[in-house]
């Protein structure tokens, strides 16, 4: 990572598969011409001695063979070569040279020949040692202080330091502790030798310390030597490196400087010679070799430091002033002086390369790599360009982030409840009160238009109802091919349920050509259980609590001929009476008058003619209608049965409050139960166990209690279930009777459904209290408040308070009552004025398309827009089929587009990006034309849809039905 | 002609020049030779034991300081002071481009930060830990980016030492031993525990005195989360000497005890005992940056330069302030200057590109994001990348491009918030409002600490008539970023329209 590059003097690449190491070069005045100029030594592992004296070349030529002065080949590997005056009476400089086993003197001498290329060097051998083990390094100094002469110490791999003072070997010991030869240097400041020992520190041995030690000729007899108290060679003073070193060097640059660097595989350290720290530097990298090589400023030490990633770095104490990209990774490095340049850096690599170089600024040339970059045929680019722009407009359209709608059906449901009860019955609980439990047996037929993968089809059902099976894991299917599921439904439970409905859904995934493991869709179908299922027929019963009683227009009929398959075992001769006996145990008696066109539900507990009356309303329809009777009304004249109802909503309130202090206690009974605990660990933990003081027994008791809270609250928790389940069953009936009582449409029905049972599920933290207390006020003040200023002003507040567990229920049956008077004065139920205000929470996300209407429609095209509102509120509960959810959104978007001159101003990213663009700038008119003519198109679309389903017979008539609907609308709502 | 060399030496020497595969096969031939026997043996094949020891370590060593893997409980469940600053909240930033975390891509990855706090514990799970959490690139040339440990690495002979028959007492008896085999323990087979005993049992033997076992103690507390014996190690370790790790050791320590400012105070120590030292300037910028204090990391960073002029992290960094600071152009020049240095990478061309835009140098742009593309790794970049491209066909107007670029950038990574936002708003000028709308409350949701998205979904809904929603959406922007004057603008907007009803 370096701006430039070591700028190339000289190179030399050297043999071929040679290696070469940190001891193999060495640089000075080796032939002793006296110039001052140095000369390269350098000795390879492969026994190569080789000589330079580099001149920078003057023309291109290659290698200039004048500058190699001399290239003998050696008997053995050259570990390390020196330059220093090793023979004793010459003052002159010699190379000692390091073989494995043997150390020689050679002295190097050049004669001048006559011309400049005909210079002759000779190497001579002066003495030689034969080494008794195998050497690994070698240091040079004037050991013992003695000046002008030169003395050698080669270290050997097994620790061995051995002296030789010139021709003669003087003494051998061995290192203490060795085991791996670290760095060997001499200090001649302090006369002794400094080395990185295996145990990862810097230990400095005195020379007088090693000559008197024991004399040692083998590993054992040092040990020995030891073990019998002999003089123990003891390092002078040493340092914990904590890594091992790559190089010690002592340099010598003035009186002053008197340091010792050590080049640690991480840090590079500075040390006084006394062993204290100087200054250490972490490297970031790991290095090779280096060199200090001068002072320039007082106190401070310049040095070279190569590393692994090719970097010659130079350090002036930490700081770093230069940084050059060498061509490769250094084993040595040193500084020559040429005879036309000085301080060159000398640098030998471990494959041979020998490069003297200086600083420069020659960039270092790192060329990025070419992006793959043909010349472009524009033409060409051009094309392919278009046919891409295609392939996307093209893919946009069919799929994208958010899935477009579709408009054919990749698949149908059919479901069918047989007729027949099974034989056996499946049920899990055999019977109840000794009233046999039967089971229904459901037929779901899928067959696909189109392939089908991984398909799962889920059965929900009302509680306390169950079915056999309710998940089944579906084959994937071929286009045409079909396939079918069967399962049983049976009650399950002692308490009758809310609802015989039930729900089916399939989950599969459409591949299309671009994404073979498929588009995700879902569709639903629901179906309904017959009454016969939770019920027998019965004889009955004259005195009842409560009764309700509805008017029809028409002749009265013949109960036996509606309820067919109960009027059996009818004792009754007329048919006029029925009852139902619920397997659970109520009973319910259905009872029609002989000369009006009244019928009376009675039983005992009012929320179970909740089904009969549903059921009782349904036959009629279904009757009526098959015998041609085309204005078929029927009504409820009596008082709505608010003190019945609100005794249900009491007796659900109340065990929800009652799950919440046995939560509470729970709670307080577990803090208990902790402290205890908690108490008891330290006790244990103690080293002196003090008496537990009767705490175990506290924490069986608390153990106990909470174990039978938990009980308690379980059961409460059933109930509460149970509860919730009659309530539902009660709002239910009170939807029907209001509806009936005040006529209203099936779309204000449905609002006033999703307005009592805003929630399918009771959680602890929100319950049916609160979110119907709130749905219920907001349909107060918003369209059955009484001044549209109360309406307007309490939209901005809505949504304010967060829903939690009421303190009691006096202010839901105030609401709730006043809802059913504000009804039965002839408030109208809608969300119309609600197009651009938060609707209640849980139609909010589906009637958020409805929202997205602009403010203008409502003035223009004022009595449209209700029916537009709650249309899609209606959605939510007629339409059966939700198709990803997003086939309505998408359709709406799209009307939405159209209208979308009006929001024109579009929102804008606080970078104005976006920029003021009208999309269509059609009149109003015929944008009203146009969106109504969709709307029409929609219902069309939808009753289209919902000719598709089935479990849903009347649906197909829907289509006209809604149209006309819609004219009579805006007529209705003048007053 | 021939030339016998002893192979110990050879090895030594392959060691020395880090040729480590070789120096561990030779071993290996001599250890064949002279079994290796904890009891008797001969020294030369403790030596080649040795030296494969300190081999194997080498080849997968990765500096403890550097090495910081948070699990991701830590992350999730961390308190600490940083955390709760990082530069998440700065404003203004969601609509420049930066990467996923926030953090603008400087062209070097570090532990830790490099992909900053996952917000979710389902984006804790998904980015990615270990793997990527390489060293700065001044450093990882030449050394080895560990996947995972060592000890996974399939050995056919199985490992070469046995940890469990180790005489672990035996051999922290052994000084010349203990220390490398202490490194082999701790780095190549990740054994805290076995290393933790020998670094005990060798503290002991060397009867308290020697600072580095004590560092090593540390380090092995530090890694079984026992930071408050780690720092008593590494603060005893210090009194007997002053060492650069140790300070780094100590102030990770602090660092992940949550005490930033004693970490500072701890390096500025350190500074008086090693005046100069890079890796301590660089600790102080860190902690400085990650509490998002911009400027005086960048005054930190600028006295490593003086110290290190080729200092990638500092350069990177510097350059990035400079380009978060809007000065492209000066930026540019410092990511060149990387470039010169020979740093190639996908996030380099990425910057250059993108001050290459910010400085008005449109020629550069493109080819310089068309290297970034060339040189991305992870989808993660690529996704990036074409955000940015993204932006910049916004700047130039070529809004199809810009369409095409966002898609790109969501295809490659889903859970671009910014391109979400970005998207939707080019979705909103086609007229698609519920598009839009969806894309809207997408980003929202990824990134709940943007402001735009909020901020958008309110005029969105403002000009759809929403108004419920849209001062909703309002508060929320405003909550993200509570200084923004339009939001504020239109809060009051709203809140007279309600009034006025």
């Amino acid at each position: 990572m370096s701006l430039f590059k070591a700028r190339d003097w000289w190179s030399a690449v050297l043999g071929e598969g040679e290696e070469f190491d940190q001891g193999c070069l060495c640089v000075g005045d080796v032939d002793n011409s006296g110039s001052g100029h140095d000369k390269v030594v350098v000795g390879s592992y492969m026994g190569m001695l080789r000589i330079f004296s580099p001149h920078a070349s003057k023309s291109s030529e290659e290698v200039p063979a004048d500058a190699q002065l001399l290239e003998v080949q050696l008997q053995n590997a050259i570990i390390q070569v020196e330059l220093g005056k090793f023979v004793s009476c010459s003052d002159l400089l010699h190379l000692a040279v390091l073989h494995p086993r043997k150390l020689s003197v050679f002295s190097i001498s050049g004669t001048a020949g006559n011309v400049e290329h005909g210079d002759q060097y000779q190497l001579k051998l002066v003495y030689e040692h034969n080494l008794q083990r195998t050497a690994c390094s070698m240091t040079h100094g004037t050991f013992g202080g003695v000046s002008g002469h030169h003395s050698l110490c080669v270290q050997s791999m097994d620790g061995m330091l051995m002296f030789f003072e010139q021709e003669s070997y003087s003494f051998g010991r061995f290192l203490p502790g060795f085991l791996l030869p670290g760095p060997l240097v001499y200090n001649p400041r302090t006369d002794s030798f400094l080395t990185v020992s295996s145990a990862r520190q810097l230990e400095s041995y005195k020379y007088e310390t090693l000559a008197v030690a024991t004399e040692a000729e083998t590993r054992q007899d040092q040990d020995l030597s030891v073990n019998s108290g002999g003089k123990r060679l003891t390092p002078d003073w040493v340092f914990v490196l904590g890594e091992q070193a790559l190089e010690v060097c002592v340099p010598s640059f003035s009186h002053s400087s008197s340091f010792i660097f050590i080049l640690g595989e991480r840090n590079l350290y500075c040390l006084r010679d006394n062993g204290q720290i100087h200054f250490m530097k972490k490297l970031e990298f790991n290095p090779s070799c280096f060199l200090p090589y001068a002072s320039v400023r007082d106190g401070t030490t310049n040095l070279l430091l190569c590393n692994h990633t090719n970097m010659l770095l130079v350090y002036q104490d930490v700081t770093l002033k230069w940084a050059a990209q060498l061509p490769f990774v250094p084993v040595a490095t040193r500084l020559a002086n040429f005879p036309e340049l000085k301080g060159v850096v000398t640098s030998l690599s471990s494959d041979g390369h020998l490069l003297c170089s200086y600083m420069g600024t020659d960039p270092s040339f790192f060329s990025t790599p070419k992006v793959d970059a043909r010349e472009a045929d524009y033409e060409q680019v051009e094309a392919e360009m278009k046919r891409l722009q295609k392939l996307i407009r093209e893919a946009t359209r069919t799929q994208d982030i958010l899935p477009k709608s579709m408009t054919d059906e990749d698949l149908t449901v059919k479901v069918a409840v047989s007729s027949s009860m099974d034989d056996p019955s499946q049920a899990l609980i055999p019977d109840i009160d000794g009233l046999l439990i039967p089971s229904i047996t459901v037929q779901v037929k899928l067959k696909a238009n189109s392939v089908i993968q991984t398909s799962k089809l889920t059965v929900s059902i009302q509680p306390p109802l169950a079915v056999t099976q309710d998940q089944f894991i579906l084959e994937p299917m071929d286009i045409g091919s079909s396939t079918s599921v069967k399962f049983s439904a049976f009650l399950n439970g002692r308490y009758l349920p809310a609802d015989l409905k039930g729900e089916i859904t399939v989950s599969y995934n459409s591949p299309t050509e671009l994404n073979p493991t498929g588009v995700p869709k879902i569709l639903q179908s629901t179906f309904t259980l017959p009454l016969a299922l939770v019920c027998v027929p019965s004889s009955p019963a004259k005195t009842t609590k409560f009764k309700i009683t509805l008017d029809t227009n028409q002749a009265p009929v013949q109960l036996s001929s509606i309820f067919s398959e109960f009027s059996i075992k009818s004792e009754d001769k007329d048919g006029n009476s029925l009852a139902f006996q619920f397997l659970p145990g109520p009973k319910v008696t259905l009872l029609a008058s002989k000369t009006s066109q009244r019928y009376r539900i009675q039983s005992d507990s009012f929320e179970d003619m909740w089904l009969v009356a549903k059921e009782l309303v349904r036959r009629f329809d279904q009757y009526f209608s098959k015998l041609g009777v085309k204005d078929f009304k029927k009504s409820f004249s009596g008082p709505l049965p608010l003190q019945e109802y609100f005794l249900s909503v009491d007796h659900h309130f109340q065990l929800r409050v009652s799950a919440k202090q046995y939560q509470d206690l729970l709670s307080e009974q577990a803090v208990q139960f902790r402290a205890i605990q908690r108490r008891l660990l330290t006790r244990f933990k103690d080293k002196t166990p003090a008496p537990l003081q009767n705490l175990d027994t506290l924490l069986d008791t608390t153990y106990n209690q909470v174990m039978a809270l938990a009980d308690a609250a379980e059961e409460n928790h059933t109930q509460l279930e149970e509860a919730f389940v009659r309530l539902r069953g009660s709002t239910q009936l009170l939807v029907l009777l209001l509806s009936l009582s005040q006529g209203l449409t099936p779309e204000q029905t449905a609002i006033l459904e999703a307005t009592l049972l805003p929630l399918l599920q009771d959680t602890p933290q929100l319950g049916w209290e609160e979110s119907c207390d709130a749905a219920v006020s907001h349909l107060l003040r918003t369209c059955l408040s009484r001044s549209p200023k109360d309406q307007a002003t309490s939209l901005a507040h809505t949504g304010a308070q967060i829903l939690g567990l009421p303190r009691d229920t006096d202010r839901l049956k105030r609401h709730i009552s006043l809802l059913c008077d504000r009804i039965a004065k002839g408030g109208r139920l809608t969300l119309a004025s609600e197009a651009n205000v938060q609707v209640p929470a849980q139609v909010q996300h589906l009637a958020a398309p409805g929202g997205i209407e602009p403010i203008p429609e409502v003035s223009g095209d004022g009595e449209d827009l209700p029916q537009e509102a709650t249309k899609f509120i209606k959605k939510k509960h007629s339409v059966k089929k939700v198709r990803k959810d997003k086939k309505e959104e998408s359709k709406e978007s799209s009307e939405a587009s159209v209208k979308e001159g009006e929001a024109a101003d579009e929102p804008r990213k606080e970078k104005k990006e976006t920029k003021k663009e009208p999309k269509k700038d059609s009149s109003s008119k015929e944008k009203k034309e146009s969106s109504k003519e969709k709307k029409e198109r929609d219902r069309d679309k939808e009753g289209k849809e919902a000719s598709k389903e089935l479990g849903d017979k009347k649906v197909s008539k829907k289509p006209s039905a809604k149209v006309k609907e819609k004219k009579k609308e805006p007529e209705a709502s003048e007053d | 002609m021939e030339v016998t060399i002893d192979p110990l030496f050879l090895a030594w020497s392959y060691f020395r020049r880090r040729k480590l595969q070789q120096c561990a096969d030779i071993c290996t031939k001599i250890l064949q030779d002279n079994p290796y026997d904890q009891d008797c043996s001969l020294p030369i094949s403790e030596a080649a034991w040795s030296l494969k020891t300190r081999a194997l370590t080498e080849m997968v060593y990765i500096d403890e300081v550097e090495v910081d893997q948070e699990g991701i409980a830590e992350m999730m469940l961390d308190e600490s002071s940083i955390a709760q600053v990082t530069p998440w909240n700065k404003p203004g930033w969601r609509t420049q481009p930066v990467t996923q975390s926030g953090r603008p891509i400087t062209g070097f990855v570090r532990p830790s930060t490099q992909s900053g706090r996952p917000g979710t514990m389902e984006q804790a799970i998904k980015t990615p830990r270990t793997a990527s959490t390489a060293r700065p690139v001044t450093s990882a040339s030449g050394r080895f980016i560990r996947l995972g440990t060592a000890s996974m690495l399939t050995n056919p002979d199985g490992p070469f030492i046995n940890l469990s028959r180790l005489n672990l007492a035996k051999y922290s008896q052994k000084p010349n031993l203990s220390r490398t085999l202490f490194e082999y323990i701790f780095h190549h087979e990740n054994d805290v525990k076995n290393a933790l005993d020998l670094a005990a049992q060798a503290t002991e033997h060397a009867q308290f005195k020697d600072w580095w076992w004590k560092v090593q103690l540390g380090k092995c507390y530090y890694r079984l989360g026992l930071y408050r014996e780690a720092e008593k190690q590494f603060r005893s370790a210090l009194n007997h000497q002053e060492i650069v790790d140790t300070y780094l050791y100590l102030a990770k320590v602090y660092q992940r005890l949550d005490q930033p400012i004693t970490a500072l105070n701890l390096f500025k120590q350190g500074l008086d005992h090693f005046p100069g030292e890079v890796t301590l300037l660089t600790g102080i910028a860190r902690i400085h940056e990650e509490m998002n204090n911009i400027s005086s990391a960048t005054e930190y960073y600028r006295d490593v330069l003086k110290q290190d002029n080729t200092h990638v992290e500092a350069i990177a960094c510097i350059g990035s302030n400079h380009f978060y600071t809007d000065q492209p152009e000066i930026a540019l020049r410092f990511y060149r200057r990387l470039l010169q240095m020979g740093v190639y990478n996908c996030q380099l061309y990425n910057n250059l590109g993108l001050c290459c835009f910010y400085a008005q140098q449109y020629d550069m742009t493109l080819s310089s994001f068309e290297r970034a593309l060339a040189l991305s790794t992870s989808d993660e970049e690529q996704a990036d990348v074409w955000y940015n491209i993204g932006h910049v066909a916004v700047g130039i107007a070529d809004l199809t491009l810009a369409y095409q670029c966002f898609k790109l950038a969501l295809a490659f990574n889903n859970d671009h918030a910014e391109a979400y936002n970005n998207l939707a708003v080019l979705e909103l000028r086609k007229g698609r409002v519920e598009q839009s709308k969806a894309f809207l409350q997408t980003a929202a949701s990824l990134a709940s600490h943007m402001y735009e998205p909020h901020f958008n979904l309110s005029i969105l809904s403002e000009k759809i008539g929403d108004l419920q929603s849209s001062y909703t959406a309002a508060q929320k922007a405003e909550d993200a970023f509570p200084e923004h004057v339009d939001t504020q603008q239109l809060l009051k907007q709203l809140r007279v329209h309600f009034a006025a009803i």
